[in-house]
C-alpha cells in the first residue's frame, strides 16, 4: 500500500491544475479551413477579415461537406480574429487552416501588414498555401462548390500534391512567401485565385515585389516559370509550324541559368533542355525532319522566355531569383549586393533551349 | 507413535492409525487414506507383514523404499505428504504411498502455439520433471527440492543446468525463497508475487505452461520453479524481451515470424498509448491528422456530450468487462457474450450517441493489439498500462503522453530481474570487450 | 562498450538545436560563422580525442576518483563542483527551452511554468535511477529516436523547397575571421564525449575504443546541417528572424503519404524524448558529481535501492530550474544561454587539457613504477 500512496498523492496535486490547461474537444472547435484578408469597402484603415470554417458533419458524401462564412472589419487582424469568435458558438482553430488568401485590392496596395501577423501566430502552419484573390478574397471564400466531401477540400486537393497537378498553378507556401519578402535577390509570387460559377479557377500568377503587386503574368506564361523555376514535367510546350499548332507533352525538363560577364556587360545564360512526345500535331509529323521540328521549336519557346523574362524585369522584380543566384556565385560582401542592383536593370538575356522529340505518340 | 499423532492431529475421520499384530512382532502404521494409495500400503506393509514369507524386518532393511525418519517433528508433514509410517522396533519408517489427483497429459491451453509441442507441464512435479528430462537429457540437470508455505508446506523443485546457469542468479533466488514466510501456496502466481512481483508493473518472471519454453530457458542457464500441484512452471530471471517471443518464432518461417515480432511490439505500443493518444488528440491537438480525418473525426464526435476522457472510460470499462466476462463464464457461454458485447452494444453506443465511431475503432484495436502479447502475464500487465497513460493526456495532451511514455522506458530500464537488466537492447552479444557496468569500484 | 560512448556523442550532437546553437550561428552568418564552425570542428575533435586517452589511462575511475588520485579532496570539491553546474545549468536550459516550444507548438493554454514542472518531475525520477539505468534508457530512446530524426533531416537536405542558392550565398562568406560566440556554440556540438567524466566508471578495465574517425564526421554533418538547412529554408536574411528556428523549418516539410502530415509534430515529439533525456543525464551526472563531494562516498554503479542523497540534490536541482523559470523570461534565457555557452566552451577546453595533463602524469607515474 505504501508504494501505491506517493502516486495517488501526486495525482491529487495534478487534479487542481485542470482549470488552467486548455482542454478543448475536437468538436467544441471551430476549424478554419481558409482566411481571407481585404482592404475595407468603404476606405477606411484597417483589414476585413474573412474566415471560411468548416462545420462537421457526420456523413461522408459528395457534397456534405458544410460551411460557414463570416467576414468583419476591424484595425488589426488580431482584432478582427477576437472579434469573429464572438460571432460563432465555438473556439476558432487555426491549426487546419490551410489556404489564406490575400485581396487584389490589399496585394496591390500593400501586403506587408498581413505578414506581421502570419508569421507570429503559433498555429499557422507553415506549408498553408497562399494565394490572391480576384476580385477579393471574401468573394472566392464565399464560394462553396456543391460537390464537397469535406468543407473546404476542393481548395486543399487544388492546392496540394495529391489532387489535380495543374501546370498552370504554382502553389506558393507561407514560409516560401516570408521568405521572398525578406530575402535580396528574389522576389515573393502568388498565385491568382478567381471564382467562376460555383467553382474556382487559378491560372494566372501575380508578381510582387516587397511590398506590392506590381504585375501579373499569363497562363502560358505562368507554364514557363514554372518549367523555368521549378522544373515542372507535367507541362507542355508548344510551337506554330504553318497555322498548325504542334504540342509537346513534357516527360523531362531541366532549367539551368548562371551570369556571366560578356563583352563588358553582364548576362544571364539560360540552358533550357525539354524532352518529349507530341501530345498534338497534324498528321504525317513522323515523316517530317525532326532537326528542324526541334529547331522551331527551340526558336519560339527561347523567344517567348525572353519576353517573359524582359516582362519581369521592365517591372521591376525578380520572382526567378537571378540576384540570388548572382550572390550565390559571387564574393560574399555588402558590395556583391550593391552591384547587382545596378546590373539588373540593364541586365541582356541568352537563352539556350533543346527540345528533343522522342516520340510522336501513338500514330504517325 | 499413534498416540502423539492423534494429538498433532485435529480430529480426522480419514487418519488412518493401526496398530498390527503378528506373533511377537508389532507394528504401528499411520497414515490418511485420502491421500493415499491403500493397495499400496497393503502390497507393502499389510500383506508381507501378515504372510511373513520373509522376516518382515529384513524386508524393511531392504527394501529401499523404506526410509527412517528420526525427527519426531517431521511426522506431522510427511504424513500430510502421502507417507505413510511405519512404527517397527522403535524405528520409524516413512513409505510414499501417495495416490495425486491430477489431470493425465494436459494439452497446452494457455499459450498454444501451431507446431510444437502440445502438451503441458503437468500438475505432479513427477510427471513435470519427466517431460522436462525427457526434453532437455543432460547430466548437468540440476534438480533440487525444497518446500515453501509455512502451512501448505508445498514442494517446490529448482531445475536448472548446472553450467549455464548464473551462479549470482541462483543464490540470490535461493535466499529469497528462504524469506518467504506465507502460508500457504495453491498456484505460481502466488509464488511469483512473494518473490518480489506484487507491485512491480511488468513481470519479472514468466510463467509458462510450456515445455519447450521451460527448455530453452534452461538451455539459456534460466532456473526454472516448479510447484507442486500447479501445471505451471517460472521460468526467471526474464526480461521484457523474452516476454514478447513467442515459441512459434522459433519454428516457423525466419522471415515472417521476424515480421510478427515487430507487429507485437506494434501493438504493445499501441495497446498502451491509444486511448492516451485519442484523449490527447481529441481535446489538445486536433492540429495533428490530415485534416480531412480530423473532419470526420469531428463530425462523429460531434453528437457525444462528454468529454473525451469520459468517453474513453466508458469504452474501455465495457471492453475491460467483456474481457473479464469471457474468461469467467463457462467456454460454451464465453462466445455468446463477446459477440453479444462487441457488435450490439458497440453500434448501438455509437447511435446513441454515446461515444463516437472512432472510439470504437480505437476499443477494438486496443482490445486485439492486447491479445497479440504471447505471454499472458505481461499480457495482463500491459493491460493495465493505458490507464495511468491517460491521465498525463488528460491535463497535457500529446506531450503528456509523451512524457509518460518516458516515464514508462525509465521504469522498464530500471527493472531488474534478479539482478539482470530488464530492458536493455542487444545485451545478449557477449563481447570480448567487456560490459559496461561490470567494475564495481573497491 | 563503444557504442555507449557514441551515444552520448550522437545525443548531445543532436541536441545542439535546444541550446540555440543554430540560433547563435545563424547571428553571425556574414560574420564569421563558418570559420567558427571549421575550428570548433577541429579543437573539439581534437579534444575528444585527447580525452580517449585520459579514458584510456583510468578505466572504470570517473572524474572524482581521478582527482582523488592527485589531489587532497578540498581542492578536488571545487572543480567537481564547477562541473556538476555545468551539467545542471546544461540540463536545465533544454528544460526550460523545451517547456516553452511545449507552450508555443502543443499547449497554447498551459502555462510553461506548469508544463516544465510536470518534465522537471519526469526527469527527477530519472535522474535518480542509477547510472547503469540511465544509459540503459539512453540506447532505448536513441536507438528509437535516430532513425526518424535522421530521416528529417534527411527530408529535408531533399527537399525541393530548399534553396540551395541562398546557402552557397551564406558559403560565400567563408573567409570572414572566427568569433567566440559562434565558435563556443559550434563546439557544443563535439561535446559528447564529456558525459564520459562520470560514465567512465561503466567501463571495464580491457574497454578500447575504437572508430573514433566518427567523432569529427558526424559532429561536422550535424553542424553543417543545422546551420544551413534553415538558411535554405528561410532564406539568407529571413532565417535571423525566427527565434526556435528548427522547429519552423521542419513546419515547412511535409509528408503528403505519411500518416502524421506535418512533419514538426514528429519532429517536436523525437526533440521532446532527447530533450528529456539529455536534461536525466546531466542532473544524473551533476547529482553524482555533487554525491562524490559528500563525505565518504559510496559509487556503487547499479545500487539494488536508490540512495535517499539522490532524492535530495535532484529535488534542489528541480527547485532551482523551476526558480530559474521563474525569474527570466524567454529573451533573458536566450541571454543567459548565449553567455553560458561560451563559459561551457572555456571549461570544456580546460578541464580537458588539466585532465589531459593529469593522465600523462599517471601514465608517466606508472611507468616509472614498471620499470
Amino acid at each position: 500500500m505504501k508504494r501505491v500512496r506517493l502516486p495517488l498523492l501526486l495525482l491529487m496535486l495534478l487534479l487542481p491544475l485542470t482549470s488552467s490547461c486548455g482542454f478543448r474537444d475536437i468538436d467544441k472547435r471551430f476549424f478554419v479551413i481558409a482566411m481571407g484578408i481585404d482592404q475595407p469597402s468603404n476606405g477606411a484603415k484597417g483589414f476585413n477579415v474573412t474566415l471560411r470554417l468548416a462545420v462537421p458533419s457526420p456523413k461522408i458524401e459528395p457534397g456534405s461537406g458544410k460551411n460557414q462564412v463570416v467576414s468583419i472589419q476591424a484595425t488589426s487582424i488580431a482584432e478582427a480574429v477576437r472579434l469573429l469568435k464572438a460571432h460563432v458558438d465555438k473556439e476558432l482553430d487555426f491549426g487546419h487552416c490551410k489556404v489564406f488568401m490575400l485581396g487584389e485590392g490589399l496585394a496591390r496596395n500593400n501586403h506587408t501588414d498581413m505578414l506581421r501577423w502570419l508569421s507570429r501566430r503559433r498555429d499557422v502552419q507553415s506549408v498553408a498555401y497562399m494565394a490572391i484573390g480576384h476580385p477579393d478574397a471574401k468573394s472566392i471564400l464565399n464560394i462553396a462548390p456543391p460537390d464537397e466531401r469535406y468543407p473546404g477540400n476542393t481548395l486543399f486537393l487544388m492546392f496540394g500534391k495529391d489532387g489535380t497537378q495543374s501546370s498552370y498553378l504554382v502553389p506558393v507556401y507561407v514560409f516560401d512567401f516570408i521568405r521572398r519578402t525578406e530575402e535580396r535577390g528574389i522576389d515573393p509570387v502568388l498565385p491568382i485565385i478567381r471564382a467562376e460559377g460555383k467553382s474556382y479557377v487559378i491560372t494566372r500568377l501575380a508578381l510582387l515585389d516587397k511590398t506590392k503587386l506590381v504585375e501579373t503574368i499569363t497562363p502560358a506564361q505562368t507554364e514557363t516559370y514554372s518549367q523555368i523555376r521549378n522544373q515542372d514535367s507535367k507541362s507542355t510546350v508548344a510551337a506554330v509550324k504553318d497555322g498548325d499548332t504542334m504540342v509537346i507533352n513534357v516527360d523531362r525538363i531541366s532549367s539551368h541559368y548562371k551570369i556571366v560577364k560578356a563583352n563588358g556587360e553582364h548576362v544571364l545564360r539560360l540552358h533550357l533542355r525539354v524532352s518529349g512526345i507530341f501530345e498534338e500535331a497534324p498528321l504525317g509529323i513522323y515523316e517530317a525532319n525532326w532537326d528542324k521540328l526541334e529547331e522551331l521549336f527551340n526558336e519560339q519557346i527561347a523567344s517567348e522566355i525572353e519576353k517573359l523574362f524582359k516582362k519581369v524585369q521592365h517591372a521591376g522584380v525578380d520572382p526567378f531569383g537571378f540576384g540570388l543566384r548572382y550572390r550565390a556565385t559571387h564574393a560574399g560582401s555588402p558590395q556583391t549586393w550593391k552591384d547587382w542592383e545596378r546590373i539588373y536593370p540593364n541586365l541582356k538575356f541568352d537563352i539556350h533551349v533543346r527540345v528533343k522529340i522522342d516520340g510522336t505518340g501513338l500514330v504517325k | 507413535m499413534l498416540n502423539r499423532i492423534e494429538m498433532l492431529f485435529a480430529e480426522a475421520r480419514d487418519l488412518t492409525l493401526n496398530r498390527l499384530q503378528n506373533g511377537n512382532l508389532v507394528i504401528e502404521v499411520a497414515y490418511i487414506a485420502t491421500l493415499c494409495d491403500e493397495s499400496k500400503v497393503s502390497d507393502f506393509i499389510l500383506v508381507p507383514f501378515a504372510k511373513q514369507e520373509i522376516p518382515f524386518e529384513d524386508a524393511v532393511k531392504r527394501n529401499p523404499s523404506f526410509k527412517r525418519l528420526d525427527d519426531p517433528a517431521k511426522w506431522a508433514e510427511t504424513i500430510l505428504h502421502g507417507f505413510v509410517l511405519l512404527q517397527l522396533n522403535g524405528v520409524v519408517y516413512k513409505l510414499d504411498v501417495a495416490r495425486i489427483i491430477r489431470n493425465e497429459n494436459p494439452q497446452t491451453m494457455v499459450e498454444t502455439v501451431i507446431m510444437g509441442p502440445q502438451i503441458a507441464l503437468s500438475e505432479d512435479l513427477i510427471d513435470s520433471v519427466n517431460i522436462i528430462r525427457s526434453r532437455y537429457p543432460s547430466e548437468e540437470l540440476s534438480v533440487e527440492e525444497r518446500t515453501i508455505g509455512t502451512i501448505s508446506k508445498t514442494r517446490l523443485l529448482l531445475v536448472f543446468d548446472k553450467h549455464r546457469v548464473d551462479a549470482n542468479v541462483l543464490s540470490s533466488i535461493r535466499e529469497k525463497l528462504e524469506r518467504i514466510s506465507d502460508p500457504i501456496f495453491t498456484a505460481t502466481g502466488e509464488l511469483v508475487r512473494s518473490l518480489g512481483d506484487r507491485y512491480r508493473l511488468f513481470p519479472s518472471m514468466m510463467v509458462t505452461e510450456r515445455p519447450d519454453r521451460v527448455c530453452t530457458g534452461i538451455e539459456d542457464g534460466k532456473v526454472i520453479l516448479l510447484l507442486q500441484g500447479s501445471m505451471f512452471a517460472i521460468v526467471l530471471p526474464s526480461t521484457f524481451f523474452d516476454f514478447m517471443h513467442a515459441v512459434d518464432d522459433s519454428y516457423d518461417s525466419f522471415w515472417m515470424t521476424r515480421a510478427m515480432i515487430v507487429l507485437r511490439y506494434f501493438a504493445a505500443l499501441l495497446t498502451i498509448t491509444l486511448p492516451a493518444l485519442y484523449v490527447a488528440i481529441m481535446s489538445y491537438n486536433p492540429e495533428l491528422f490530415r485534416v480531412q480525418l480530423t473532419f470526420s473525426i469531428s463530425g462523429s464526435r460531434s453528437a457525444v456530450p462528454y468529454p473525451s476522457f469520459v468517453e474513453v472510460f466508458i469504452m474501455l470499462f465495457m471492453i475491460e468487462s467483456l474481457i473479464e466476462a469471457s474468461v469467467r463464464l463457462p467456454k460454451y457461454i464465453g462466445s455468446t457474450a463477446t459477440t453479444v458485447g462487441g457488435l450490439i452494444l458497440g453500434q448501438a453506443a455509437q447511435q446513441a450517441g454515446l461515444v463516437s465511431s472512432i472510439m470504437i475503432i480505437v476499443t477494438s484495436v486496443v482490445a486485439i493489439s492486447n491479445f497479440v502479447i504471447p505471454v499472458n502475464n505481461m499480457s495482463t500487465a500491459i493491460r493495465f498500462l493505458k490507464y495511468p497513460l491517460i491521465i498525463p493526456a488528460i491535463f497535457f495532451g500529446i506531450s503528456g503522453v509523451a512524457l509518460g511514455m518516458f516515464c514508462y522506458l525509465i521504469y522498464l530500464s530500471d527493472l531488474r530481474s534478479f539482478g539482470k537488466p530488464y530492458f536493455r537492447l542487444f545485451g545478449r552479444t557477449q563481447l570480448q570487450s567487456g560490459d559496461i557496468g561490470q567494475v564495481n569500484q573497491e | 562498450m563503444n557504442r555507449y560512448f557514441y551515444y552520448n556523442i550522437v545525443l548531445v550532437s543532436l541536441l545542439n538545436l535546444m541550446l540555440f546553437v543554430p540560433y547563435l550561428l545563424i547571428q553571425h552568418r556574414y560574420e564569421g560563422s563558418i570559420m567558427s564552425m571549421a575550428c570548433a570542428a577541429i579543437v573539439g575533435s581534437i579534444l575528444a580525442l585527447l580525452f580517449t586517452h585520459v579514458m584510456k589511462t583510468y578505466p572504470g575511475k570517473g572524474l572524482p576518483e581521478i582527482l582523488t588520485l592527485f589531489f587532497p579532496k578540498f581542492l578536488a570539491v571545487p572543480f567537481m563542483l564547477g562541473c556538476a553546474f555545468m551539467w545542471l545549468t546544461a540540463a536545465s536550459i533544454v528544460l526550460y527551452t523545451y517547456s516553452v516550444l511545449i507552450n508555443r507548438f502543443f499547449n497554447p493554454d498551459t502555462s510553461s511554468i506548469i508544463v516544465l514542472t510536470f518534465m522537471a518531475c519526469v526527469c527527477l525520477y530519472g535522474a535518480t535511477r542509477s547510472m547503469f539505468t540511465v544509459i540503459v534508457v539512453m540506447e532505448v530512446i536513441l536507438v528509437v529516436c535516430t532513425p526518424f530524426i535522421l530521416f528529417v533531416l534527411f527530408k529535408a537536405v531533399r527537399s525541393p523547397l530548399l534553396d540551395w542558392d541562398a546557402i552557397r550565398t551564406v558559403a560565400h562568406y567563408w573567409n570572414r575571421l572566427p568569433k567566440v560566440k559562434p565558435f563556443a556554440s559550434s563546439l557544443f556540438v563535439f561535446t559528447g564525449y564529456m558525459n564520459f567524466f562520470m560514465f567512465n566508471r561503466l567501463n571495464s578495465p580491457n574497454f578500447r575504443i575504437r572508430f573514433r574517425w566518427f567523432i569529427p564526421v558526424f559532429g561536422s554533418l550535424i553542424l553543417i546541417t543545422s546551420f544551413f538547412v534553415p538558411i535554405g529554408f528561410h532564406g539568407t536574411d529571413g532565417s535571423a528572424d525566427y527565434l526556435y528556428i528548427w522547429s519552423v523549418t521542419s513546419d515547412s516539410l511535409v509528408m503528403s503519404y505519411g500518416f502524421i502530415e506535418r512533419v514538426i509534430f514528429v519532429f517536436l515529439l523525437l526533440y521532446l524524448m532527447l530533450s528529456l533525456m539529455f536534461a536525466t543525464i546531466g542532473w544524473h551526472l551533476a547529482m553524482e558529481l555533487v554525491k562524490s563531494c559528500l563525505p565518504q562516498p559510496k559509487k556503487p554503479v547499479d545500487p539494488a535501492k536508490t540512495p535517499r542523497s539522490n532524492w535530495v540534490i535532484v529535488c534542489v536541482f528541480v527547485v532551482m530550474t523551476i526558480t530559474y523559470a521563474y525569474t527570466f523570461n524567454e529573451k533573458q534565457n536566450l541571454e543567459i544561454t548565449s553567455y553560458w555557452i561560451v563559459l561551457r566552451a572555456c571549461v570544456e577546453i580546460a578541464s580537458v587539457l588539466f585532465l589531459f595533463a593529469l593522465s600523462l602524469a599517471g601514465s608517466g607515474k606508472r611507468k616509472r613504477l614498471e620499470t
